[in-house]
């Protein structure tokens, strides 16, 4: 296992998202209802644009009157729609209270501050009407604004609908301004709402007025983010600047109003187009550049320095270059050399290179597109591509950077706060509003227990629930099957290693309970093809796994060994690096992890913690996109079929005749995991997945069904809580529950630490309970979510999600990335996607 | 102080209407992209280093021509204080221009105030652009304004654009072009005007325009007039007059400086980013030569030139192929390839960064990994990622 593959089976990571680092959330667009100021959001990233439409199909307007105010061209904040989707008030049985109860209360410091309105607060909407009406939208704020009964009032105003803190003194106020023409247009300004500062359009308000005042404090938008590019971070190795910033949102929680930020880093790419083709050229020579410069180019969004517009690179056209001329819109014909020198200053180096072409999509559609030739020189690559981020020493250098431990992180809230506070203009606008910014929230929250740790011969405690596998180093595995009939695929490269690994993998075996015998070891030349061809040839129904060691990390390999053997020739498969079995120094622990792998791939079954619920059945649920078809979503379910939870089946639709045939009985209680649920999706997930899920449940069963819960699970959230010792500031212990203050008067939730972080700061997972029959209490629910995450056998130790949920999230990835297809049911007893 | 509907200019014609009404005559590209096409061009040709734009409005002309290498300090005055906020987002540094920094500071500030009065710390400037500006006058303010910008400021180069009434005829029923206008001249007007102001301030005046008159009607002359008024016998600015008699009367709105290499931070990284950059196409020309010595000969087929494409890389002048070929060679040593710093030096694209070795060791030596006696840099050939 690599080291990247490690990080992400511990869950701790997933690569950072291609456009920027840290903590950001999924978020969709720059909202385009930006209110008020016509300072356009300059750009967005790479991703953005394409992330807009697929964010579009699940926005479905919130039941209630409040949607209207963005109807016209706007979108609400999906986030902000789901805080609208109230699900805690069907749920009777914490109506009162979903706090818990258990563990040691411990005080905790958040990215949290309160904003404070005065009692009476209110946001006054207006709708706002031109006589003659005008079409263009800064006309009509123009006019709007240079009205005198408006001119010291803090308004924020789309074209159509005007907010203001205070109330005119008419309902309908008559106003009347003269175009630069000295035609008189009549402006008719309506009061169509009063709204409660608890509203979800004043949420909405409220960042529209902290996005102002970041710029205020000359941060820079990128997205939904505010960055800091004076102060960068550069890592010229892999031509990378970072920019230090934040991800900020105003929202409503648990009693009051709240002001969250978290450090975020923008990374951009310090590499111009024309740069990485020269890098290209000379590693693949002049043979198949062309065709690998297109193969690596074309999708590609690339960033204009001249006028930071992002354009997708469509194709290149290798025929035309720098020297040669285009018509400009009056006519005229100029080269593309003399156009950049007169229009930018800017003089091109290299006269010969080609010229990538990008399609402008029209804003309206009756014009076709048109196209457009950009100089590869002055182009700068956007967003990180999947071979930078499998590239281990690449993140590793971005993580170096990025990473923050809580100390760090609070001196950076800090100074935000207090240039919040201290710049002039942020404060008169926070004071026009009426609004004050107050001071950091702390808030209580509870350490459970922590949980003993089952192994066939004995029970241990173990010295740190985030890494076990000192303490079981010499216990017995719960259940293992031997190994008997095996296969090693290897090049003759891997031929020295391969004796010292097996008997190092035999001795660890032996200890553990797990019988290894000597594997048939097949040596094939260093090629997919001919990996692939051993296995065709010797892999028949009785090999019970097959082990590849391979010469690279190269996708190829593992693809097509996957694919063929998860799918047409069912037999578990483990793949390892050679580069791997050659560190020396480390081989027990490698043999160790390998030898659980196994285990589980078999079959078999590695700890236990207890579980006091009786008859429960847990479900974990992902989803994931395909690699090749980003149309195509995968979605992974994984069950639970045995009474400690340690064995699992992955197909949804046969999973409860799997627990009866193991069980004899249906499962009293149904716990479903669900991850990869996106802003806004909520509304959805309760109208159409809950009542599928609850449908199936019935079916199975005629007298009697199961009690059904459906979780949501969140690792990517916008709170961070630090705790104080020693006066400074650290991660929470491990097992931390938070279910006040920070969570939403709505939601039956709760935030749950369970992840260790060695370095840098702890990121709390969000646990919402949108559907819940089986009434467990608070206190039971949180304890259950934290044994769960006890129980993910890639890693001895604690991980970020409840186990089924990351199993769940293997299972999509191993689709979504090698085998593009479902896997063979014989298969669907055991881990094989570990 | 002219509205431009549309910021990119890709659909409006005759852009300086406030109305979206049809005109008969329309102009390609727009008539105000036109006026300051012209301004981008006198910069371009005359390479000022400090220039004033009174009346920026929204201060589309000052993003224009913001890009100017030659250019340190730009400023923006208008009376409408609204206006000048409105776009000033885009006047602060793209990200591409952290990435790839100017040479020269440039400053960009925006102040409110008046045209007519007096502010020392708009002395100075090679270039005082007034485009549209006069027409916005009163009588008062318009007596005031020669002895303000020829007068007291008194740059090395004023440009004065205003309509030309003689064109107006040509327009369906307009009397004046803007509510606002206090008055528009015709050639004849604006000439006496401007000759009078250029003879007693001691300026030089040329006439020219935008907008040409369509066909048949070409004795109207120009849309826009522009007279180009330059100082006669300038001598040097004298930079100290800003301090001597300070009155700062302007508010400032908006200022922001750009990135560029004379600030020390920004070099170091610069350099450290192309240091790296050069450091690595070497490792990987070295490695890849390596490939093509052990396959042998047989597989030199990589100059297969399809007779279209031909793409060369970096592409030097004589004199600089002769000096990188003079500088020492990166040589290997075990595993490492030395790259020496006097090689990095020949290339012109880290020559523009340092001028020595030495600075070039100061500046990058806690960036980039070098040899122990610090004369090369040192790149590990083993790890096959590009």
């Amino acid at each position: 296992m690599t080291g990247r593959a490690r990080v992400r089976a511990r869950g701790i990571t997933r690569s950072p998202s291609a456009t920027a680092a840290g903590c950001l959330q999924a978020s969709p667009t720059p909202v385009s209802a930006d209110l008020s100021d016509n300072e356009a959001s300059s750009n967005n990233g790479c991703e953005e644009t394409s992330r807009i439409s697929q964010q579009c199909k699940y926005v479905v307007s919130p039941g209630n009157a409040e949607s209207t105010l963005m109807k016209r061209g706007g979108k609400i904040f999906p986030d902000v729609m789901d805080l609208g989707v109230c699900t805690r008030e069907k749920l009777a049985h914490v109506r009162d209270s979903k706090a818990g109860s258990s563990g040691i209360p411990v005080k905790l410091v958040t990215n949290l501050f309160s904003l404070d309105l005065p009692q009476d607060w209110k946001l006054y909407q207006y709708h706002v009407t031109y006589m003659p009406d005008l079409e263009s939208r800064s006309m009509r704020i123009a006019l709007l604004y240079s009205q005198k009964e408006l001119s010291n009032k803090a308004k924020a105003f789309d074209g159509v609908i005007l907010f203001l803190s205070e109330k005119l003194e008419e309902r309908v106020t008559e106003l009347s301004s003269e175009t630069r023409r000295g035609e008189t247009v009549k402006m008719t300004v309506t009061l169509t709402r009063e709204l409660p500062a608890s509203s979800p359009v004043c949420i909405q308000v409220f960042s529209i007025i902290f996005k102002k005042i970041l710029k205020k404090l000359s941060m820079y938008q990128i997205g939904r983010n505010f960055y800091k590019p004076s102060e960068p971070v550069e890592i010229p190795q892999h031509k990378l600047s970072l920019w230090p910033g934040f991800a900020i949102s105003v929202s409503y929680f648990e009693s009051k109003l709240l002001f969250s930020a978290n450090v975020s880093y923008k990374i951009l790419r310090n590499e111009t187009v024309l740069e990485f083709m020269t890098a290209l050229c000379y590693q693949t020579g002049m043979s198949s550049f062309t065709q690998m410069c297109e193969k690596q180019l074309v999708g590609l969004i690339v960033l204009t320095r001249y006028n930071n517009r992002t354009y997708r690179v469509d194709d290149i056209d290798w025929s035309v270059k720098p020297t040669h001329s285009f018509q400009r819109r009056d006519g005229t014909e100029i080269t593309y050399v003399d156009y950049y020198k007169q229009q930018y200053d800017i003089t091109l180096s290299d006269l010969h290179q080609p010229m990538l072409v990008s399609l402008l999509k029209s804003k309206r559609n009756d014009v076709e597109a048109r196209m457009v030739h950009l100089i590869p020189e002055l182009c700068f690559l956007t967003g990180l591509t999947s071979q930078a981020t499998s590239d281990f020493q690449l993140m590793k250098a971005v993580a170096e950077e990025t990473r923050l431990s809580p100390q760090g992180r609070q001196q950076r809230l800090a100074r935000l706060a207090d240039d919040i506070q201290r710049n002039n203009d942020a404060r008169f606008e926070l004071e026009t509003w009426g609004l004050h910014f107050g001071s950091q929230m702390s808030l209580t929250g509870r350490v459970v227990p922590s949980e003993k740790i089952f192994m066939q011969d004995r029970i241990c405690q173990p010295v740190s629930a985030a890494d076990w596998s000192k303490d079981i180093r010499s216990c017995k595995l719960l259940s293992a099957q031997s190994l008997n009939k095996w296969l090693i695929i290897c090049s003759s490269r891997a031929e020295n290693v391969i004796e010292n690994f097996l008997s190092c993998l035999r001795r660890v075996g032996s200890s553990m309970g797990f019988n290894v015998d000597y594997p048939k070891i097949i040596k094939v030349q260093e090629s997919p093809a001919a990996f692939f061809g051993a296995i065709q040839k010797h892999v028949d129904r009785d090999v019970q796994l097959v082990m590849c060691i391979l010469p690279s990390a190269q996708q190829s390999y593992y693809e097509s060994i996957k694919k063929y053997l998860s799918s047409d020739c069912p037999v578990p498969s483990q793949c390892v690096l050679v580069r791997t079995l050659s560190k020396q120094g480390m081989m027990m622990s490698i043999a160790t992890k390998i030898a659980m792998q196994m285990t589980c791939k078999l079959g078999g079954e590695l700890w236990a913690v207890e579980i006091p619920l009786k008859s429960l059945m847990v479900v974990g649920i992902d989803v994931c996109k395909d690699a090749f078809n980003k149309g195509m979503v995968v979605v992974g379910f994984v069950a639970s079929i045995n009474l400690r939870i340690t064995r699992y089946f992955y197909n949804d639709s046969r999973a409860l005749n799997k627990w009866y045939e193991y069980n004899q009985g249906l499962p009293a209680r149904i716990i479903v995991y669900r991850d990869g649920v996106g802003n806004g999706q909520l509304q959805t997930l309760l109208e159409y997945e809950v009542p599928q899920l609850l449908s199936s449940v019935a079916e199975a069963s005629s007298n009697t069904s199961s009690k059904l819960s459906v979780i949501v699970v969140r690792k990517r959230c916008m709170p961070r809580f630090f705790m104080e010792q020693n006066r400074t500031l650290q991660n929470p212990p491990l097992g931390t529950v938070v279910d006040s203050e920070a969570t939403r008067p709505e939601w039956y939730d709760f935030y749950l630490v369970s992840q260790a972080a060695c370095r840098g700061t702890v990121n709390p997972t969000h646990y919402n309970v949108i559907y819940d029959d089986n009434g467990l209490k608070p206190d039971h629910m949180q304890r259950l979510t934290f044994k769960l995450c006890h129980l993910y056998y890639n890693w001895p130790g604690l991980v970020s999600i409840p186990a089924p949920c990351q199993y769940a999230h293997k299972l999509t990835f191993l689709v979504a990335q090698s085998i593009h297809k479902e896997p063979s049911l014989q298969l669907a007893n055991s881990l094989f996607y570990l | 102080m002219e509205q431009s509907n549309d910021k990119e200019g890709h659909d409006v014609v005759g852009g300086h209407f406030d109305l979206p009404v049809k005109k008969a005559i329309n102009f390609s590209p727009p008539l105000y992209r036109q006026r300051y096409s012209f301004v981008n061009d006198l910069v371009n040709q005359h390479k000022p280093k400090k220039v004033a734009d009174l009346g920026c409005g929204n201060a589309s002309l000052i993003q224009m021509i913001k890009s100017h290498s030659c250019l340190e300090l730009i400023v923006g005055v208008d009376i409408n204080k609204d206006k000048i906020g409105s776009q000033r987002c885009r006047l602060s540094p793209f990200s591409g221009e952290y990435l790839s920094p100017r040479d020269l500071n440039l400053s960009i500030i925006l102040y409110h105030g008046s045209a007519v009065e007096r502010d020392s710390r708009l002395l100075g400037f090679d270039l005082v652009t007034c485009i549209e500006l006069i027409e916005h006058l009163d009588a008062e303010d318009l007596a005031r304004f020669p002895e303000v910008v020829f007068g007291y400021l008194s740059p090395a180069m004023v440009v004065i654009s205003t309509p030309n009434s003689d064109f107006n005829p040509l327009f369906p029923a307009v009397t004046l072009r803007d509510s606002d206008h206090k008055f528009e001249w015709n050639r004849k007007q604006v000439q006496t005007w401007a000759l009078g102001v250029a003879g007693f301030y001691h300026y030089a005046v040329e006439f020219t325009g935008v907008g040409e008159p369509p066909e048949g009607a070409e004795h109207v002359g120009y849309c826009t007039q522009i007279g180009v008024f330059r100082k006669v016998g300038a001598p040097a600015t004298e930079p100290c007059v800003a301090e001597q008699c300070g009155q700062h009367i302007y508010k400032i709105v908006y200022s922001v400086s750009y990135p560029s290499l004379q600030q020390k931070e920004v070099r170091k990284l610069a350099l450290a980013n192309e240091v790296s950059r050069q450091v690595q196409s070497m490792r990987q020309r070295y490695v890849s030569s390596l490939r093509i010595l052990q396959r042998g000969e047989g597989n030199g087929h990589q100059v297969s030139d399809t007779g279209l494409v031909t793409f060369s890389g970096p592409v030097f002048t004589e004199l600089e192929k002769l000096k990188i070929e003079k500088s020492p060679e990166p040589f290997r040593f075990g595993n490492k390839l030395y790259v020496p710093l006097e090689r990095l030096l020949a290339y012109p694209k880290v020559n523009r960064l340092c001028d020595s070795v030495d600075t070039m060791r100061a500046l990058i030596a806690d960036t980039v990994r070098l040899s122990r006696d610090g004369s090369a840099v040192k790149v590990d050939l083993r790890d096959a990622s590009p």
